[in-house]
Formats: C-alpha cells, structure tokens, sequence
C-alpha cells in the first residue's frame, strides 16, 4: 500500500467521529452541559495550556507512571525469571501468583487507600501492581517456552552459561517479554488515569475530576482525548522499540 | 568388484582417531506406570574414518542411540567409548547434525557457526577463519551474514553441517540430515557430504530412513529393529567412494536390506519381481 494512502486511512476514523461528534453537538442532540462541542474543548485546551494546568498535572501524572511502571515492571521481571527457572520458587509463589493476577488492579485501591493513604506511595503501588502481572506472566511463560532443542545445540557447543544467557535465553525470550512490557505499560496508564479519578491531588485524572465537580466538561473532555493520545503515543513508542529489538525477524 | 578400502582411496584422508565402542549398551525410559526398554544389548565397534549408515523402522531407538552418543543423555548401561576413553556428556569431539536445522533464527549464519566456538581458546582472527573456511567447505561463501529464514532447507542444512565440523569433531552424527529436504537436493547434498567425508577422513555415522542413501554412503549398513531397538543384520558395501548410484551391487543390497526391513525373505521377493516383469 502506498504511504499516503495508508495515513488518509488512518486517520479517516478519528476524523469521521470529530465530524460526528461535531454534528451532534450542531444539533443539540444531548444538552451542551453534558456533551461540549468540540471547538468548545479546543478552547478549554488552549485555556489549560496557557494556564500551565495541563502540563503540571500531566508531568505530575508521567512522574508517577514512570516511577510505578518501571518498578513493578522490573519487579515482575525478576518474579517470572524466578518461577520459571526455581523449582522451589514456583511451588511457593506459583499457585499464589495465578490466583492474584486474576483480581482487577482496581478492586485493590478500596483496601490500598486503608493501608497507604491516599499520599505518592499508594499511587505508585497501585500502578507497580498493575504493571507487575504482565511482565510476570510473559516472563514466566517465554523462558519456560524456550524449546528443549536450544538448550541441547548450547550443550552440544558446550557453550559458557553467560553464552547461553546472552546469545540464546535472551534472544529467544525478548519478543514475548516486550509484548507483556507493552501491555504492561498500556494497563499502568489505564489503572493510573483512573485511580487519579477517585483518588489524587494532582494529575491528569485529577484535572478532570475537578473539572466534572465544577461542571467544565469541556475540561474533562480534554483529559480524556490527552490520556488517549499519551496512551497511543506510549503504545507506538514501545511498538517502535519492539521492532527495533526484533529486526532480525525482518530482515 | 574388489574392495578398496575407504583408507586406500586417494584423496582420503584417514584419521588414526576416531574409533568409537558401544558394548552392550541397554536404554529404557521410565514413566511413571510403566517402562519402555528403547535399546537393548546394542553393540558396535566403528573404526577411525568409517562411515556407518545406521537404517532401521522408526521408533526402534535410532535418535536416542546417537542422543547417548553425542552425550546428550547419560541415562543408560553399558560403556560408550570413543578411541578407549569413555564418553561423559557432551564434547566438541563429538558431532551432531540433527533433521532440524536448529540454527537460532536471530542469528547470522557466520553466528550461528561463531556459536560453536565459543568454548575454543583461540584468538578472534582463529575463529573468523574457521568459521569462513566452514561456510565455505559446505558451499555457502556470500551468507555469511543471512539469517536463516532467508536460506532454503537444503542451505540451512549444510549450514548446520558447517556448524557441526567447525571444531572438527573426530566423529560426526548425523541423525537423519537430509530427511527433510526434497529428492533432488537430497542427493545433491549426499554427494556434498561424501566429498567433506573424504576431505576431513572423520569418522562418520549417519541415520537414515533412505536405504539407497545409506548404501551410497556407509562403508557399512547396520539394521535395526524395534522393541527393543537392536541390531538384527549388518551389510559391509565393498565398493569404492565415490559410488555409481546404478551399480547392481547396490541394487542387490538394497533389496537384500528392504528384505529384512519388511522382514519378509530374500527369495519370494525376487520371485514376485520376476513374475511382474513376465507380465509387461
Ligand atoms: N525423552 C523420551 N522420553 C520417553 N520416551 C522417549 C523419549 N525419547 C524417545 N522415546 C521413545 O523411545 C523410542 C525410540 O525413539 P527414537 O530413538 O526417537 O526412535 P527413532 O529415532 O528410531 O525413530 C520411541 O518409542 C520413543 O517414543
Ligand atoms: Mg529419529
């Protein structure tokens, strides 16, 4: 497909909803105070911008992410490694770790808030929990699915152990590890957003739970499209690193 | 015809080393109800730059017998020796090519070669060269630096040949090598085998479903059977390498080799071919 005509295609959707949402918003469809038009949310980003708002609680919110996702990421990167190359470990933490990664992150923030506060703390675990089980899970799963027949061409060559680490477990279970990572980072922007509706100070989550308690749903509108595009852009960036890391498939 | 043995051919390099013993050696898995006897009493004395072709119904425990051979898997009695020293595990001495390329899709060719030098306490310019001759000894000069997906079968193939003689092992297996590859190929890397067989004048042991493949190559065709996997009949071919593919000893030989595979005696078979070409 031709360059060019890929992005038309590309963006004709999100264009078809601005002129649809244009549309109702043109006929008065729903009540302006409960659906804003979208040049109204043009002017309430312009507003925000230029008071500092948007960047202060968006630097807030990307601090935090930054700081819960590479913690529980890195955390959940260890866990796997471990359930999936100790016995023991397995026996131990494995029966517990399946059961915990099937509870919604958010269902733990009632019983976090009692244990934690509302301070940095409880947010950064909140989204270190939601980061964690990806990584764990795709860490796990990769290196107990390298196959047999790796490990015996390393024995056969009577490699080194760092050999067989860097040139062979490594290679062999990136792809599936940076997909969990991916997913890891879009569920931590997700859970983050979302636990700084309920519960926050400052952030991007915030800003729109101000806006909705002072009725500005034009504000809460731009929350809403800046967390999507910082959700997409997260995602794309990562996709781009996956690709880099993952050439020789293409080659 | 007379026979010349393979060390009187010339261009043959014989090797005094690489004699490998299996004495008595019995294989059997165990599961948890039950156990499967794979190899019993299975005996074979190979000499230095043989080259045994080992052919036999599938399941009789050809893969496990090179498994044990290669030191993959210690699990078994007997003694396996290769020239007097019992063998322990793996060992760049000993080679193995397997059907499966097994190259690491993530890695060049000249990588995947480079892997299997890794152990070697020689200088980085030792092993560029090594792994350059290799690449070339099996055909392959000019990807050096293609990832195996972009290599056909048969490329693949010699590929993981070059990557077995790298350390030049005083004996390769090969556990059914070009079993994957198409007919045409098939024989075209036969012959590529036999021509480094007789550079390098290591010893050889070769599996194969192909009878004519193991008649064309093996100074020797064991015969296996199944449960337990043993051998019931050992064929030497005393003709000279290269081989004429049409020569009627070979042609004896395969038959006289099907017979005992299928079980079935030598003579109703030729009975039944000669009655068929009355027919036509
Ligand atoms: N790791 C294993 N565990 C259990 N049984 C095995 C294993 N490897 C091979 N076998 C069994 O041993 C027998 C011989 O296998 P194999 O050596 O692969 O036969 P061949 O290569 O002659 O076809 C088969 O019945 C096979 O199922
Ligand atoms: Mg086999």
């Amino acid at each position: 497909m031709k360059p060019d005509l890929k992005l038309i295609l590309s963006v004709s959707s999100p264009l078809l909803l601005l002129i649809v949402w244009q549309a109702v918003t043109a006929f008065k469809l729903f009540p302006p105070e409960v659906l804003v038009s979208p040049t109204a949310v043009v002017a309430a980003f312009g507003e925000v911008i230029a008071t500092g708002e948007l960047q202060r609680h968006l630097s807030e919110s990307l601090t935090r992410l930054a700081g819960g996702f590479t913690t529980g990421a890195s955390l959940g990167l260890l866990f796997g490694l471990a359930l999936a190359l100790s016995k023991t470990v397995e026996q131990v933490f494995g029966p517990t770790f399946q059961a915990l990664r099937q509870i919604p992150v958010l269902a733990f923030i009632p019983m976090l808030i009692l244990l934690l506060g509302i301070d940095e703390v409880f947010k950064i675990v909140i989204i270190a929990k939601a980061a964690f089980f990806p990584v764990a899970l795709a860490a796990y799963d990769s290196v107990k699915g390298v196959p047999k027949s790796y490990f015996e061409v390393s024995s056969l060559y009577r490699a080194p152990w760092w050999v067989l680490i860097s040139k062979i477990l490594i290679p062999a279970t990136i792809p599936n590890i940076l997909a969990g990572v991916r997913l890891s980072l879009t569920r931590s922007w997700l859970v983050l957003v979302a636990a700084e509706l309920i519960v926050a100070d400052s952030g991007l989550g915030q800003m729109m739970e101000m806006g909705r308690q002072m009725f500005r749903l034009d504000i809460v509108m731009v929350g809403v499209i800046v967390a999507g595009v910082i959700g997409f852009g997260l995602d794309r960036l990562f996709q781009l690193l996956q690709a880099h890391a993952l050439r020789w498939k293409t080659a | 015809m007379d026979y010349v043995p393979h060390s009187q051919i010339p261009g043959h390099k014989v090797k005094q080393t690489g004699a490998v013993s299996l004495k008595g050696i019995k294989k059997q898995f165990n599961f948890k109800d039950r156990e499967l006897k794979v190899l019993s009493e299975f005996s074979l004395d190979v000499q230095p730059g043989e080259f045994v072709s080992i052919v036999g119904p599938s399941g009789c425990g050809k893969s496990t017998l090179l498994r044990l051979i290669a030191g993959l898997d210690d699990t078994y009695d007997g003694t396996i020796t290769l020239d007097g020293q019992r063998v322990a595990g793996t060992s760049l001495e000993r080679g193995l090519v397997f059907q499966d390329h097994r190259l690491f899709p993530w890695m060049t060719l000249e990588d995947n070669i480079a892997l299997a030098l890794t152990n070697r306490q020689i200088s980085k310019d030792a092993k560029a060269k090594l792994v350059a001759d290799h690449i070339a000894l099996v055909g392959l000069k000019g990807f050096e630096k293609a990832f195996p997906h972009q290599l056909s079968g048969g490329m693949a193939q010699r590929a993981a040949i070059a990557r077995s003689l790298v350390n030049e092992p005083k004996v390769l297996l090969l556990d059914e090598p070009f079993g994957a590859l198409d007919a045409l190929t098939r024989v075209h890397l036969q012959g590529e085998l036999q021509r480094i067989w007789l550079a390098q004048g290591s010893t050889m042991i070769m599996i194969t479903h192909d009878v004519e493949e193991a008649l064309y190559l093996g100074d020797r065709v064991v015969v296996m059977q199944a449960n337990p996997g043993r051998i019931t009949h050992t064929v030497d071919v005393n003709l000279p390498h290269p081989r004429d593919r049409a020569s009627p000893v070979l042609h004896r030989l395969k038959d006289e080799i099907l017979a005992e595979l299928t079980n079935v005696p030598e003579a109703p078979n030729s009975v039944v071919r000669l009655i068929k070409g009355d027919d036509q």
